[in-house]
C-alpha cells in the first residue's frame, strides 16, 4: 500500500514550528545585539550578567526549596491516594477520583484564584507557606495519576507470592511492593518537582508582595526587563529540561 | 477422618455469586489431587481459601487436624505455584528461590547452601543469577517450583500452573510435575480447567461446577461412570437420552422405554424402579457403527441411524447420525483399512451397536450442560437439525 | 478483586484514603465553593470583601465589555483546539507508524517542549515576533507586512502562540492512542475499496477517538482559562476571560468581581466537560470504547 507523505511533511512542520523559536532563543543568548534582528558578534557577556544578578540566585533558591517541600508532600499523598484508588472499590473512592481528577481538568487560573480567595477569607497571610500549600494541592492529582498508572500494571499476585513464602506485611512491603513500584513512584516526584518549578500562575495568585521564585522573576523580567538576559536564562532552563527528560525517560524504561 | 486436608462446609460469596457454595472435602496425604471445572466453578477460591488468600464466609478449613481458617498466608505450610508463576522480576533466579528462607531468617549460610541443592534439583546451576525476563518459560516453572519446595511445604498448591505454556511445552512439563510429585511425596493439589492435565496427573479428582462439586473419584471413575451430566459433557462428550424405566430385568441391568428406540437396555448401579424417569449417557466411543446388522446378542443394545455428517479427525472419525428423535455423534477408529468394505457416506443408513454397560445412568441431567460439548448434540425436531434446539437451554 | 490479607485490607481504607481526600475536600473544593460564595458578596474600599450578600456583582457582568470578551475567549479557544487537533493527529498517525528506530526519538523531540518552561516558550516567541526581530525583518523585506505594522499584540498573535503552547498536550495523548491502533485495519479498508481519505476518516479516526477526546479537553480547557499567552503575547483589543480575573484580582482588587468572573470561567469549563464526560461513558456503555 502507498503511504500518503501528508503526514511526514505535517510532521517535519510540527518540529520546525517547535524548534525554530527555541533555536532563535538560544542563539540571540550569544549575540551581543540586543534585540536579535541582526548578528553583531558572539559573546557570553549575557551569562556573565545573569549570573553575578543576586536577584537571580534568591529566585531560583526560593523555587528550589519550595518544590523539594511540595514534591515530598504530594508525593506522599499522591502515592497513598493512587494505592487507595487502585485496591478499593467504593463510593469513597468514586468520589475520591473525582476530587483527584478534577484539578487535572481545571484551567490553573481559577484554581489560583479559589486558593488566593481561600487564603483570604482565613486572614492567612500570603508568602512562602501559601505556594508550598498549593503546588501540594495541584501536584497531588499528577502524582496520583502516574502511580495509579504503574499500579495498574502491578502484577499483585507477587504480592501473594510473598505472603505465601512467609513474609509479613512489613516484609512484603520492603521487600517486593516499595523495590517494584520505585520507579513508577519516582517518576511521579519528578514530574511533580518540575511542575513545582515551572509554575507561574498559581503562584502568581498565591503568592504574597516581596516572594519571589523563579518563574516570578522570568515573568517579571518579561514585563520589564532585559531581553537577552532572558535568553541567557531560558537556553539554561533549556539545559536542565533535556536533562530531566532524558533523566525521566530512563526512570520509566526501568519501570518496564 | 484420616483426611490431610478438610474442608468443612465452607462457602464464599462475592456480591450475589455463590463462588463456593456449602463445600466439604477431604484430601488424602500425599496424594495428588486436582481440583477440575470451568471459570468460574469456585476451584481456585477453594484452592485460595487453602492458601490463606481467602477466608470462607462459613464453614473451616483444616490441615492436619488442625483449623487454620484465621491463618494468615505466612503463617501456613502450604506454598503455591501461581498462574504465572509470580516471581519477583527485580530479583534473581537465586534470590527467588532464597526469599521464603531469607524473610524466615535463616542463617545466610544455610540458606545458600539450600538454594544450591535446589539449583541442582531443577538444573539450573548456570542460570542461578540470570534475571526472571532472561529465562524461558519452562525454566519459570521450575524456579516457581523450587522457590515453593525449599520451605518444605505439608502442602503444595498448583493454580493452573501449565496454563502459560505452549502445546509441546506443556506436556514436557507435566511429565515433570509428575517427577517432582514422585521425589517429594508432599500433597499437591492442582487446579485446572484442562480435563486432559487432570486425568493425566491426579489420583483423584473433584469436577466443581458452578460452586459446588459435581462428583470425586479416580479419573477412571469420573470418565468411565460420570454421576451428572455435567461431568459427562465436561469430561469427554456424551450423547444422553430420555425415557422411563419400562421393567428390571436382573439385579444389575433394566430395560428403558425410550422414545423412537426399541427396548434399550443399561446398566441399573441406581437400584432404580419401574416407572422412574432416567437419564442415560453413552460415550460416542463406546458406540459401534456398520453398514450390516450386527449378530444382536443379550449384552448388546442395536438401532437403526441414518449418517447425517462425517468428519474425519485423524485418530477417529466422528459420525452424527439421526436415530429416532435424537442427533447422535459416534466415534470410530479406522485403524483398520480394509479394501472391500464400503465407507460409510452421508445419508447411508447404518446400524449401531453398544454394550448394555456402557450405558449409563445419571444423577442429575442439566439441559444447559449439553452446550459444554464439542458439538452440541440436537434433538431432531420435524424434519432438520431444529433451530429451536438452541432455545431449550 | 481479591484483596490480600495483612497488605492494604479493607479496614485500612479510611486510612490511605483520607490524608489525599481531606487535603482535596479543604484545599479544592472548599475554595471552589468560596469562589462561588464571594460572587455574592459586595466588595468594599480596601480590596477586601464586604458584609452582607449583594446581586449587583453579578449584574456588572451585563457590562457590554463582557459578553465580547467571554465571546473572544470562546472563538480563540475553539480555533486553538481544532488547530492543534489538525497538526496533532497526522503528526501523531506518523510518529505510530514510523520504524521503531525513529520513534523514541520523534517522542523525545515532542517531550522537550512539553517539559519546557511555559513562560519560555512565550517568550521565544516574542523575540521571533519582535518589532526589530528576525521575522519581522524577514516579511517587511518581502513586503508581505508594512515596515510599522507589528506582529504582536493581536489576536492574531495570541492564537498563535496558543496552538504552540498546547500541542505538544494535543499530540501525546494522540500518539498514545495511535500506537494502540491496529494498522492493519486500514489495509483492510482499503482491501474492501475504500480510498485513503475515506480510510482514514471512517477507520483511523474512529479508531483512536478517545485520544481525540482527550486531545479535545487538553487543549481547550486551558486555552478557555488562559491568562499569560494573551497577556504577554497579545494587546487591549485581544484580552481574554483569564486577563479581566487578573485585572480584577490585582489591579482593581474587586474580589468579588473577580470572584464572579471566575465563576462565568468556571461554567464556560463544565460545559464541554461534561459534555465529554457524557460523550465517553455513552461510547463505553455500548461496548466500542475499549477499557476505560
Amino acid at each position: 500500500m502507498k503511504r500518503s507523505i501528508t503526514p511526514f511533511v505535517i510532521t517535519v512542520l510540527v518540529l520546525a514550528f517547535f524548534y525554530l523559536p527555541i533555536c532563535v532563543l538560544v542563539v540571540n543568548s550569544f549575540n551581543a545585539s540586543r534585540f536579535g534582528g541582526e548578528w553583531s558578534g558572539f559573546t557570553l557577556d549575557w551569562y556573565r550578567k545573569l549570573l553575578k544578578s543576586p536577584e537571580i540566585w534568591h529566585a531560583l533558591g526560593n523555587t528550589f526549596a519550595i518544590a523539594v517541600v511540595a514534591t515530598i508532600g504530594s508525593t506522599v499523598l499522591g502515592t497513598t491516594a493512587a494505592f487507595a484508588l487502585d485496591r478499593y472499590r467504593s463510593r469513597l473512592q468514586d468520589a475520591h477520583y473525582l476530587l483527584v481528577y478534577a484539578p487535572l481538568v481545571i484551567p490553573e487560573i481559577l484554581l489560583g484564584i479559589s486558593l488566593l480567595l481561600f487564603f483570604v477569607a482565613l486572614k492567612v497571610e500570603l508568602g512562602y507557606v501559601t505556594i508550598v500549600v498549593a503546588h501540594v494541592t495541584f501536584c497531588v492529582s499528577y502524582v496520583a495519576m502516574v502511580v495509579l498508572g504503574r499500579l495498574q500494571d502491578f502484577d499483585w499476585s507477587l504480592v501473594e507470592a510473598a505472603q505465601d513464602l512467609g513474609a509479613d506485611a512489613f516484609t512484603t512491603a520492603r521487600r517486593v511492593l516499595l523495590p517494584l513500584l520505585a520507579p513508577g513512584i519516582a517518576a511521579g516526584a519528578l514530574l511533580a518537582f518540575t511542575l513545582s518549578v515551572d509554575d507561574f500562575v498559581i503562584t502568581f495568585f498565591v503568592a504574597g508582595p516581596g516572594t519571589t521564585t523563579l518563574p516570578l522573576r522570568i515573568y517579571s523580567m518579561i514585563k520589564h526587563g532585559s531581553p537577552p538576559l532572558i535568553n541567557a536564562l531560558s537556553t539554561l532552563l533549556l539545559l536542565v529540561t533535556t536533562t530531566t527528560v532524558w533523566l525521566s525517560q530512563r526512570l520509566l524504561k526501568e519501570a518496564k | 477422618m484420616s483426611d490431610f486436608i478438610q474442608f468443612e462446609n465452607v462457602s464464599r460469596q462475592y456480591g450475589n455469586v455463590r463462588a463456593v457454595d456449602d463445600v466439604s472435602l477431604g484430601i488424602r496425604k500425599g496424594e495428588f489431587f486436582s481440583l477440575l471445572g470451568p471459570s468460574g466453578c469456585g476451584k481456585t477460591t477453594l484452592l485460595r481459601m487453602l492458601a490463606g488468600f481467602e477466608r470462607p464466609d462459613t464453614g473451616r478449613v483444616l490441615l492436619d487436624g488442625v483449623d487454620i481458617t484465621e491463618l494468615p498466608p505466612e503463617r501456613r505450610k502450604v506454598n503455591t505455584i501461581f498462574q504465572n508463576y509470580a516471581l519477583f522480576p527485580h530479583l534473581s533466579v537465586r534470590q527467588n528461590i532464597a526469599f521464603g528462607p531469607t524473610v524466615a531468617r535463616r542463617p545466610r549460610r544455610e540458606v545458600d547452601e539450600e538454594v544450591d541443592k535446589m539449583l541442582a534439583l531443577i538444573q539450573m546451576r548456570d542460570h542461578a543469577d540470570k534475571r526472571i525476563d532472561q529465562i524461558s518459560g519452562g525454566q519459570k516453572q521450575r524456579v516457581a517450583i523450587a522457590r515453593a519446595l525449599i520451605n518444605k511445604p505439608a502442602v503444595l498448591l498448583l493454580d493452573e500452573p501449565l496454563a502459560a505454556l505452549d502445546l509441546k511445552l506443556r506436556q514436557r512439563m507435566l511429565i515433570e510435575l509428575d517427577m517432582v510429585h514422585d521425589q517429594v511425596g508432599i500433597t499437591f493439589v492442582f487446579v485446572t480447567h484442562d480435563q486432559g492435565e487432570a486425568m493425566s496427573l491426579a489420583d483423584r479428582v473433584a469436577v466443581m461446577n458452578a460452586g459446588h462439586i459435581e462428583q470425586i473419584g479416580r479419573p477412571v471413575e469420573i470418565y468411565e461412570t460420570p454421576q451428572t451430566s455435567f461431568v459427562a459433557a465436561f469430561i469427554g462428550d456424551s450423547n444422553f437420552f430420555e425415557g422411563v424405566v419400562e421393567e428390571v430385568t436382573d439385579v444389575e441391568h433394566v430395560k428403558l422405554a425410550i422414545e423412537g428406540f426399541s427396548a434399550l437396555r443399561a446398566f441399573n448401579d441406581k437400584g432404580l424402579a419401574k416407572g422412574d424417569r432416567v437419564f442415560l449417557s453413552v460415550r460416542p466411543e463406546k458406540i459401534r457403527i456398520s453398514r450390516d446388522e450386527p449378530h444382536a446378542g443379550p449384552d448388546y443394545n442395536i438401532a437403526r441411524a441414518v449418517v447425517d455428517d462425517v468428519i474425519y479427525l485423524g485418530t477417529h472419525t466422528l459420525f452424527w447420525l439421526r436415530s429416532g428423535d435424537y442427533r447422535l455423534a459416534v466415534e470410530q477408529q479406522h485403524n483398520r483399512f480394509v479394501l472391500d468394505e464400503l465407507p460409510i457416506r452421508w445419508k447411508d443408513e447404518v446400524w449401531l451397536q453398544w454394550h448394555v454397560d456402557d450405558g449409563f445412568m445419571l444423577e442429575r441431567y442439566a439441559e444447559s450442560d449439553e452446550a459444554l460439548m464439542g458439538i452440541p448434540p440436537q434433538r431432531v425436531g420435524e424434519g432438520d437439525p431444529a433451530p429451536a434446539a438452541n432455545e431449550r437451554g | 478483586m481479591a484483596e490480600a490479607r495483612g497488605l492494604l485490607e479493607r479496614r485500612h481504607e479510611p486510612w490511605i484514603t483520607l490524608p489525599s481526600f481531606l487535603w482535596l475536600v479543604l484545599l479544592f473544593m472548599v475554595p471552589a465553593a468560596i469562589v462561588f460564595a464571594i460572587a455574592f458578596k459586595p466588595s468594599d474600599p480596601f480590596g477586601g470583601i464586604g458584609a452582607g450578600w449583594t446581586l449587583q456583582t453579578l449584574r456588572s457582568l451585563g457590562d457590554p465589555n463582557y459578553p465580547a470578551i467571554l465571546w473572544r475567549t470562546i472563538w480563540l479557544s475553539v480555533a486553538t483546539t481544532a488547530a492543534c487537533l489538525l497538526l496533532a493527529t497526522p503528526t501523531a498517525y506518523f510518529m505510530a507508524r514510523t520504524s521503531a528506530s525513529v520513534r523514541p526519538l520523534l517522542v523525545l523531540a515532542v517531550i522537550v517542549p512539553f517539559w519546557t518552561s511555559f513562560l519560555v516558550r512565550i517568550f521565544a516567541w516574542k523575540v521571533v515576533l519582535h518589532p526589530e526581530g528576525i521575522v519581522k525583518h524577514a516579511l517587511a523585506a518581502l513586503h508581505l507586512v508594512p515596515q510599522d505594522g507589528s506582529l504582536l499584540y493581536h489576536s492574531g498573535a495570541v492564537l498563535l502562540v496558543l496552538v504552540y503552547t498546547e500541542l505538544p498536550f494535543a499530540i501525546l495523548p494522540l500518539f498514545a492512542a495511535a500506537e494502540k491502533f491496529d494498522f492493519r485495519l486500514l489495509e483492510a479498508a482499503r482491501d474492501l475499496g475504500a480510498g485513503p481519505l475515506r480510510t482514514f476518516w471512517s477507520v483511523f479516526l474512529p479508531g483512536i477517538r478517545r485520544g481525540l477526546l482527550t486531545a479535545t479537553l487538553v487543549t481547550l480547557i486551558p486555552a478557555l482559562g488562559s491568562y499569560v499567552v494573551p497577556d504577554l503575547v497579545g494587546g487591549p483589543t485581544s484580552e481574554m476571560l483569564g486577563n479581566k480575573i487578573a485585572q480584577r484580582t490585582f489591579m482593581d482588587r474587586n474580589l468579588p468581581h473577580a470572584s464572579a468572573l471566575s465563576a462565568l470561567l468556571a461554567l464556560a469549563v463544565l460545559v464541554p466537560s461534561a459534555f465529554a464526560i457524557t460523550l465517553a461513558r455513552g461510547k463505553r456503555g455500548d461496548g466500542t470504547g475499549g477499557a476505560a
